[in-house]
Parts: structure tokens; sequence; C-alpha cells
């Protein structure tokens, strides 16, 4: 870690982010380097801090204390909307689609920031709005294909089945072609072939130049897809390195497992 | 345009020649003035999903700016109408820091702002007239021609109406349209796709502000008098109630509750000062048979009757083989 962000290497740098809820300390001055072009796990138990952290890196929340940095800029003081716009988008765990909408509407919302047309393009029907509507059409038709919704393109997204929407959802964030993609336990509820598409889905997305910060608590899509990982426990980093170094790492094992003395005198 | 759109244009125009009565097309042009408020509210609630119970404030500045600018400054109609607009339009500024909030917040806000319009309207007797009223408001002129006849003013307002109708049929299936439905249907959701949201909801607003503004100067030279009592909490309840009676989220909506809203107690004189009573147990009614409204009910006739059609001319063919 004696590169910095300056250089490249780093596309999200978090410095001992620190997040309080009343009395409790959710983020605890927690380091996280996430390098460009890769996939990041973040991982730990239930109530570990992840989503807290994710929530901290999209905007949702400010940070108590620490500083966020993404690319060269500072964006600790940045709006969700004005970081998404930046090039960080993401998923919800409990989905949050426009259900009375349709698939490619949803997409389409993905691409607001890309465009410029307001109310008065759209009464007038201005020759910008008429491009860029084709524009919209032809990029989420596109995302669709890619994550395999082409088909129900307009089916309204509250009528679709849960594992699509699901990837409708990856659909949605992904189609502005986002630097940082933060997917918030994107196979939760999934069966595994549905999970498999969804790690399957996670590698091109990284494939096609998208750096992804990933929580998840399918082991085996975070095992598979995931270059290095950072766990938490407590609020607090735990460990980090690559997945064979967290296989393996003792303080990682108690946490999941419990004190391995205990699962020896369990077993004897 | 729409089969059922053209029908309707077309009724419009020549109706005046089938039934020129005076006082028909006075209760339309009415009808007209309601729908023009009532179609920015739903632009702001339906769409949107911000919940103002302070339209009659931004009707209340539409309709005094027009009477000052024709009365005493003898500004021409035109320049008055898009002027009232405009002062509307910049009073709904004075909302921007309020549409942070939502819900049953909001909602009280606006109700306060249309407070305060009411009694500046109420005690600034040099510029209102007071409770004595605002008399003298010209008649509505266009281009040098006076619009003397309950006719003329009839196309005037039905005209403005379609105008409105037309221009904002035009959000739907636009960026601006998705993303203020995207921020009705998940405001979090909306931020994380890079969406202005507090912008958005602002230019709603004023929106929503410029056409009531639009419609009261419409209504101060339809009735040429006005008073403070036209321009109440019940105003805008009245109008809230058009567009949830008509169907939130249906522009069309917005036109037939305000027909039934201003129409029905000019045409059941009884009903008079039970009106209110009778649009309480309307609004129950509608909110019991589903939200939709009576946009949705004529939409689920129309697909009755064309599923009964359809289904009694695929019947034809085996009546043939009977035939023969």
């Amino acid at each position: 870690m004696s590169t910095t962000a300056e250089d490249g290497a780093w596309l999200l740098e978090a410095r001992s982010v620190s997040r309080r809820f009343g009395g409790l300390l959710a983020v605890d001055g927690v380091d996280l380097a996430v390098r460009r072009g890769s996939v990041h796990g973040l991982i730990g138990p239930n109530g570990a801090g992840k989503t807290t952290l994710l929530n901290l890196v999209a905007g949702v929340y400010r940070v108590s204390s620490g500083m966020l940095r993404f690319g060269a800029r500072d964006i600790t003081q940045h709006s969700t909307a004005k970081r998404a716009r930046a090039g960080i988008r993401r998923t919800f765990q409990n989905l949050k689609l426009f259900g009375e909408m349709s698939a490619l509407e949803n997409v389409a919302i993905g691409l607001h920031a890309q465009m410029r047309a307001g109310f008065f393009d759209a009464v007038l029907s201005t020759p910008r709005h008429r491009r860029e509507e084709r524009s919209i059409r032809g990029q989420s038709m596109a995302v669709l294909h890619f994550v395999g919704l082409a088909g129900l393109a307009h089916v309204r997204a509250g009528a679709l089945a849960y594992g699509h929407r699901r990837l409708l959802e990856i659909a949605r964030a992904i189609v502005a072609r986002p630097t940082l993609l933060l997917l918030d336990e994107p196979a939760a509820g999934l069966n595994v072939t549905e999970a498999a598409h969804v790690s399957d889905l996670i590698a091109r997305i990284r494939h096609d130049g998208t750096t992804v910060i990933l929580v998840e608590h399918h082991m085996d899509v975070v095992m598979r897809v995931c270059d290095e990982i950072t766990v938490l426990n407590y609020g607090r980093r735990l460990a980090h390195g690559t997945p064979g170094q967290i296989q393996e790492d003792p303080g990682v094992i108690e946490a999941y497992l419990g004190r391995s003395g205990e699962n020896q005198s369990a077993q004897a | 345009m729409r089969p059922v759109t053209l029908l309707v244009v077309a009724a419009l125009i020549v109706l005046p020649w089938i039934d020129p009565d005076k006082f028909a097309l006075h209760i339309l042009s009415l009808i007209a003035i309601a729908s023009i408020a009532a179609m920015g509210l739903q632009v702001l609630l339906g769409y949107s999903g911000q919940l103002s119970i302070g339209q009659a404030a931004f009707y209340g500045i539409g309709a005094y700016t027009s009477a000052l600018l024709t009365a005493k400054l003898a500004v021409p109609f035109p320049l008055a109408l898009i002027g009232a607009g405009a002062a509307a339009a910049i009073a709904s500024l004075l909302m921007v820091p309020i549409t942070r909030l939502t819900g049953a917040y909001l909602a009280v806000a606006t109700l306060g702002f249309s407070i305060i319009v009411y009694l500046f309207i109420q005690n600034e007797e040099w510029l209102t007239g007071g409770s004595y009223g605002f008399i003298g408001i010209p008649r509505a002129e266009l281009f040098g021609y006076v619009l003397r006849d309950a006719m003329s003013s009839y196309y005037l307002n039905v005209g403005v109406a379609a105008i409105v109708y037309f221009t904002f049929a035009r959000i739907e299936g636009s960026r601006f349209g998705r993303a203020i439905n995207a921020i009705r249907q998940d405001a979090d959701a909306a931020r994380a796709s890079g969406i202005g949201v507090t912008l958005l909801k602002s230019e709603c607003f004023v929106i929503a502000a410029f056409v009531a503004g639009l419609a009261g100067s419409l209504y101060a030279h339809e009735v040429r008098y006005l008073a403070p009592n036209d321009f109440t909490f019940w105003k805008s309840i009245e109008l809230l109630i058009m567009v949830v009676i008509g169907g939130v989220g249906s522009l069309a909506g917005a036109i037939l509750g305000a027909a039934v809203v201003v129409g029905l107690p000019e045409y059941l004189r009884a009903i008079g000062d039970y009106r209110m009573l009778v649009f309480g147990a309307i609004l129950i009614a509608t909110m019991l048979f589903g939200e939709g409204g009576l946009a949705a009910l004529f939409a689920t006739l129309g697909r009755r009757v064309a599923a009964v059609s359809m289904r009694s001319a695929s019947k034809l063919p085996p009546g043939n083989e009977a035939a023969r």
C-alpha cells in the first residue's frame, strides 16, 4: 500500500472513516483502498457495518469523521446525486426499483445524468430531446441485453420476478458506465444458478472496465469474483487481503465460526 | 392524437354553435379555468408526488396580478395573462426551501403559504381592495378584439386549457417526466441515479404555480370581480379534490375532476351549501372504489366495451355458418 490515489492505482480511498448513529459506532475508523479495475469484496458478520460503509461511499450518509477520496477528488462532502454524476453508482440490498415504470424506463433513469433535455425540450420536442431519447433507448436496450432481460423490456418493474428485479437493479446502475459500482448483496435471495449468473455478470462488468465493491453473503460468489477482500467486524476492519489470504486468516475464521478452541472441544 | 382526444377537441369546438346558451358557456369557461389549475396540481402531485394544499395562493396571485395590470396599468390582456403566470411562478420560488420537506410537512407548509397570501389579499386594501373586492376588471382582449360575449371568452378559456393539456401531455415519456416519476416512486433510488431531486421538485412547483397563475388571470377576466374569499383554503382543497376524484396521475382526470367539482353544484343548485358534503362523499367513494378516480373508471369501461364488441365480432363467423 505504498501507492497513493494520485498515481492512479487506487480508485477509492477511505481514510479512517467513522459513522456514529446516536450511541452506536456503526463504522469505526475503517481504512479501505480499492484498486482501479478490481472487484473488492466487503464481508463480515451481520451488523458488521458493511452496508453502512457502502452508504458512506455512496453518500447516503456523511462520515462522522475521516475522509473519502475518489480518483483525485475529495468527495467527503459530496451529495449522493453528485457522486452518482461523478461515476459512483449502486444497487440496493432491498431493491429500490421504480415499480410503476417498465424495465426499460427504469434503466433509462440510470442515464438521466448523461443527458440534458429538460421540460421545454420535451414540450417542444426539440432535436436534442429526440436525439437523446434515441440514444437512451439504444443504450438501455443494450444493457438489458447485457444482463439478460431484453425480452422483458416493456414489463412493469413491479411485475417482474424477484431474480429479474435483482438484475434490473444492476442494469440501471451500470447503464451509464460508472467508474465505480457498489453492489449491495446482489445475490441475496437467489438460488445457486441465479447466483452463478450474477457472479458471471460481475466478472463481465469488471471486464468492461468498471471497478466493483461487492457486499455479499454468498461466499462462493465472493471467493469467485473478488480480487481483494476487506473483512469488517463490529464496525472495524478485521482483515484485508486476497481471497486465499482471507480464507486462512485465523481472526476471520474466529469471527465467522466462533472461537477455534470451542469448535475443537465441540468436535472432541 | 388519440381518437378520443380528437373527438373531445372537435366537440369542444362545435359545442357553442349547437348550444349557444350563455350560462352553459360561462360554466364551461369556469370548468376550463379550474382544470388549468388542476392540471398544474396534477403535475405536482400526480407526477412528482408533492402534496400541495396551497395552490389557491398562486391562483390568487395570478388573479390579482392580472386585475392590477389591466385595470390600473392598462397593460394589454395577453401580457397580463403571461405576467400573472410569471408572478405566481416567481412567488413559488419561495417554496424552494420547503421542497426538501415531504408528505404532511410539505402539505402544511404550502397551507401556511396560502394563508399568508390570503391575509395579504384581505388586508392590503390599497392594492387589492381588501374585503370590498376588486372591481372594474376589463374584459379579456386579444389583438384589439374585445371578448364581449360568452362564446368568445369560452374559446379563450378552453383554448388556454387545451394548450396546457397538450403541453403537459408531452411530459410523459420524456427525460423530465421519467425523472419526476422516479422521484415520486423512490427518491433515494432517484438520487443514486444522479437526479437532482430538490431542483426537479422545485421546477414542478414553478410549473404548477405558473399555470395556476394563468388560471387566476382567466378567472379574473371571466367574472371581472375578485374577492378574497375566492382564494381561501377551500379553493386549494377544491383543486385537490378535482385531482383526486379525476384520478391522481391522469391529466385527463384533472379535467374530469374540474368538470365534476365546478359543474355539479351549478346544475344541482339544490345541493348548494351542501356541496362540500357531496364532494366529501364522492371523495370517499372514489377512494373506496380504487385510487384511479374517474379517469381509471372510464378507461376500465372503455376496455370492457371494447372486449364485449370484440367478443361479439368473433362470434359472427359461426353465426354466418349457421345461417348458411
